[in-house]
C-alpha cells in the first residue's frame, strides 16, 4: 500500500459558484420610538414599505420591536456571526429602504478596498513561468 | 453606538417574565407567559387577538411573547404545530429554497437529534439514515464516473471531503444554522436541537463492528475488508459496546456533575458532539426532501449544495515509493520501463541547486519536476507521473449512472471503470 490519503482535507464551498446561491444576510431588527421626531421616517417606513419588503424577501428574519427614547436603527446579522448597525434618524422612508437594501446585499464582512476584479481560489490556467523551460536566455 | 441587550429589554418591556416576578398587571387570565423560560427570545410571529385591557396596559403595542402550551417545557422537543409560527424556521425554508412541498413540520423534525429527544418519531434519526445513504450514493458514483483510476483510499477520503461529517458541518454552518444552548420543548424550533451530555447509545454508525477490535491488538486492515465491513469512508466502525472511539463523555471529564452542560463549550468532545449534530441536519434534510418532493428534487438539492464544492484531489495524495509504483504501472500497462532523464539544472555545487528531471517511457514523457537534489527531483517526478496516471478524468460533464432515472433518458454507454491502484498491499 504505498498509497495514502490525507484525511484531514475538506472541500471547499463556494456561494454561488456552480451551486445555488445563500443570501447572506439572515436577519434583520428595527427599532423605532414612538415618541421621538427622529423616529418618524422609520415609523412610516414600517408602516408602508417594510410589509412589501418583507413579502420579497421571505429569506430574511424581520423583528419589529420599540426602542424607547433613543434614535432607530437597523441592524442586519449575518450568516458569518457579525452584525451591520444604522442608525436612521431623521431619515425619510424612501432613505431607510434604500438603506434596508444596503444591508440586505452586504455580506457581512467588515468594508475593505477590492482593488482586483475577480477573486478565484482556481489555479491559474497559463501556470507559473519557470526559467527553466523554453529556450532560455543567452549571456 | 451601545450595544442592544434584547433579552434585558424584552423582559422590562414586554410580558415575558419568569412567574415569580411578573407584577399583577401583566398576570391576565389567559396570557400563559407566565411559563416562558427566561433564554426565549423575542419573536414577531404573533398570532395572538390582544386590546388595550382594563389595566390600561397596552396589549396590541406591546405583545407577549408567543403563548406556549402549558406542557412545553415537560417536553424533550417543541412540538409540530409550533415550527408554523417560528420566523427562524421559515426564514430557513426560503433561503434554501426548499420546495413549498417539503413543509414546516418536518423541517423542525430534521432539527431534532437523536441526543434531544429519543423518541424516533419526533427525532431526526430515520431521515438521516435515509440522507446519508442518498449523498454518499450520488458523491460516490459523480466521483467513480469522473476519475475513474482513483485508488480505493484517496476515493475514501475524497468521500470524506465531500460528504463527511466535516464538510456538512460547514455547509449546515453556510445555511446559517444555529444550534441552542440546550434542547428542550420550549425553545424555537427554527434552532437546532443537540445534548452534550454524550452520544445516543441506541444511535450508532451503520455497517459492521468488527470482531478483530475487541479481540486483538493488531490486525490486518486491508482495503479490501474495508470495502465490506467499515462505513462509506473507509473509517473503523466501533460498535457501542467496545467504546473504543465512541467514548462518551463522562461527568468527571465535563467537571463535575454540577457543571451544567452548556458550560463545556468549546471543549474538543462538544466540538465533535455539535459536528456530529450539524451533518446529521443536513443528512436528514436530504433525506426530508426526497421522502417529500422525491428522487430528481433530492438529486439536484446534493449537486447544487454539496458536490458544487470544490477540491482539489491531487492534494490528497500520499506516495510512499512512487519510483517502485511507477515501474510496476509500466510492466502492467505494457509500457517500455521508465527511465529518469536530467533535462536543466543549475547550480550543481550552489547552496540551492535545481534540478529538473524528466520521466520517461520510450519516447513518451510520463512526468517532470523540479527538485533540490536529484533523488528528490525523480521522486517528485514520479509522483507526477503517477499523479497524472491516477486522474486521467473523462470529463468534467460525464454521465452517471442515476442520469438513467429520468424518463427520457438517452440508451446508457458504459463508464470506463479502471481496476485501481498499481499496488494495492
Amino acid at each position: 500500500m504505498t498509497i495514502r490519503a490525507v484525511k484531514t482535507a475538506v472541500s471547499i464551498g463556494r456561494n454561488g459558484v456552480g451551486g445555488s446561491f445563500i443570501l447572506q444576510c439572515q436577519k434583520m431588527d428595527f427599532h423605532y420610538c414612538d415618541w421621538f421626531g427622529s423616529s418618524k421616517g422609520m415609523n412610516g417606513f414600517i408602516k408602508s414599505l417594510l410589509p412589501k419588503f418583507a413579502a420579497a424577501h421571505p429569506q430574511i428574519e424581520i423583528t419589529v420591536s420599540p426602542r424607547p427614547n433613543k434614535h432607530p436603527v437597523i441592524i442586519g446579522h449575518y450568516i458569518n456571526g457579525k452584525q451591520k448597525a444604522i442608525c436612521t434618524r431623521n431619515m425619510e422612508p424612501l432613505q431607510i429602504l434604500k438603506k434596508v437594501e444596503l444591508l440586505r446585499d452586504a455580506s457581512g464582512e467588515k468594508n475593505r478596498r477590492i482593488t482586483k476584479p475577480v477573486q478565484s481560489i482556481n489555479p491559474s490556467v497559463r501556470g507559473v513561468w519557470s526559467p527553466y523551460h523554453g529556450e532560455g536566455i543567452t549571456v | 453606538m451601545k450595544r442592544l441587550r434584547l433579552d434585558r429589554w424584552t423582559g422590562q418591556l414586554l410580558v415575558a417574565r419568569p412567574p415569580t416576578s411578573t407584577p399583577l398587571r401583566y398576570a391576565r387570565p389567559g396570557a400563559v407567559c407566565a411559563r416562558l423560560a427566561p433564554r426565549r427570545q423575542q419573536s414577531t410571529a404573533i398570532a395572538t387577538q390582544l386590546s388595550t385591557s382594563s389595566d390600561g396596559f397596552d396589549y396590541d403595542r406591546f405583545p407577549p411573547l408567543e403563548p406556549l402550551p402549558p406542557t412545553a417545557t415537560s417536553l424533550p422537543s417543541p412540538t409540530p404545530d409550533r415550527a408554523l409560527k417560528s420566523a427562524r424556521l421559515a426564514a430557513l425554508h426560503a433561503r434554501l429554497s426548499l420546495p413549498e412541498k417539503l413543509p414546516l413540520q418536518t423541517l423542525a423534525r430534521t432539527l431534532v437529534d437523536s441526543s434531544a429527544d429519543e423518541n424516533p418519531q419526533f427525532n431526526n434519526s430515520n431521515l438521516a439514515f435515509v440522507g446519508q445513504t442518498l449523498i454518499n450514493y450520488h458523491v460516490a458514483e459523480w466521483l467513480m464516473v469522473r476519475y475513474p483510476r482513483l485508488p480505493m483510499a484517496i476515493l475514501w477520503a475524497a468521500m470524506a471531503a465531500y460528504s463527511g461529517p466535516a464538510p456538512l458541518f460547514q455547509i449546515a454552518q453556510s445555511w446559517g444554522v444555529k444550534s441552542a444552548a440546550a434542547p428542550g420543548g420550549e425553545v424555537d424550533p427554527g434552532l437546532l436541537q443537540f445534548s452534550l451530555e454524550g452520544l445516543n447509545p441506541s444511535d450508532r454508525k451503520f455497517g459492521y463492528s468488527r470482531l478483530e477490535v475487541e479481540r486483538k491488538h493488531k490486525f490486518r486492515h486491508s482495503i479490501s475488508s474495508g470495502v465490506i465491513f467499515d462505513d462509506d469512508y473507509g473509517q473503523l466502525i466501533f460498535d457501542g459496546k467496545t467504546g473504543v472511539e465512541q467514548k462518551e463523555p463522562t461527568a468527571d471529564e465535563n467537571g463535575g456533575d454540577q457543571t451544567p452542560s452548556h458550560m463545556s463549550y468549546g471543549d474538543e468532545k462538544t466540538r465533535l458532539l455539535a459536528e456530529q449534530a450539524h451533518a446529521k441536519f443536513v443528512r436528514a434534510l436530504v433525506g426530508s426532501i426526497y421522502a417529500h418532493c422525491g428522487r430528481d428534487t433530492v438529486r439536484a438539492f446534493i449537486k447544487s449544495h454539496v458536490m458544487s464544492r470544490t477540491l482539489d484531489i491531487s492534494t490528497l495524495f500520499q506516495f510512499k515509493s512512487p519510483t517502485r509504483e511507477l515501474a510496476m504501472l509500466c510492466e502492467r500497462e505494457d509500457f517500455e520501463p521508465p527511465i529518469a532523464r536530467l533535462l536543466s539544472e543549475t547550480g550543481r555545487h550552489s547552496r540551492t541547486p535545481v534540478f529538473v528531471v524528466g520521466i520517461f517511457s520510450g519516447k513518451d514523457k510520463l512526468g517532470e519536476a523540479a527538485g533540490p537534489s536529484l533523488d528528490a527531483a525523480r521522486w517528485k517526478a514520479a509522483m507526477n507521473a503517477l499523479k497524472a496516471w491516477y486522474l486521467y478524468s473523462p470529463g468534467e460533464h460525464v454521465r452517471v449512472p442515476s442520469d438513467m432515472l429520468v424518463s427520457d433518458a438517452r440508451p446508457w454507454e458504459p463508464a470506463h471503470i479502471d481496476i485501481g491502484e498499481v499496488i494495492s498491499f
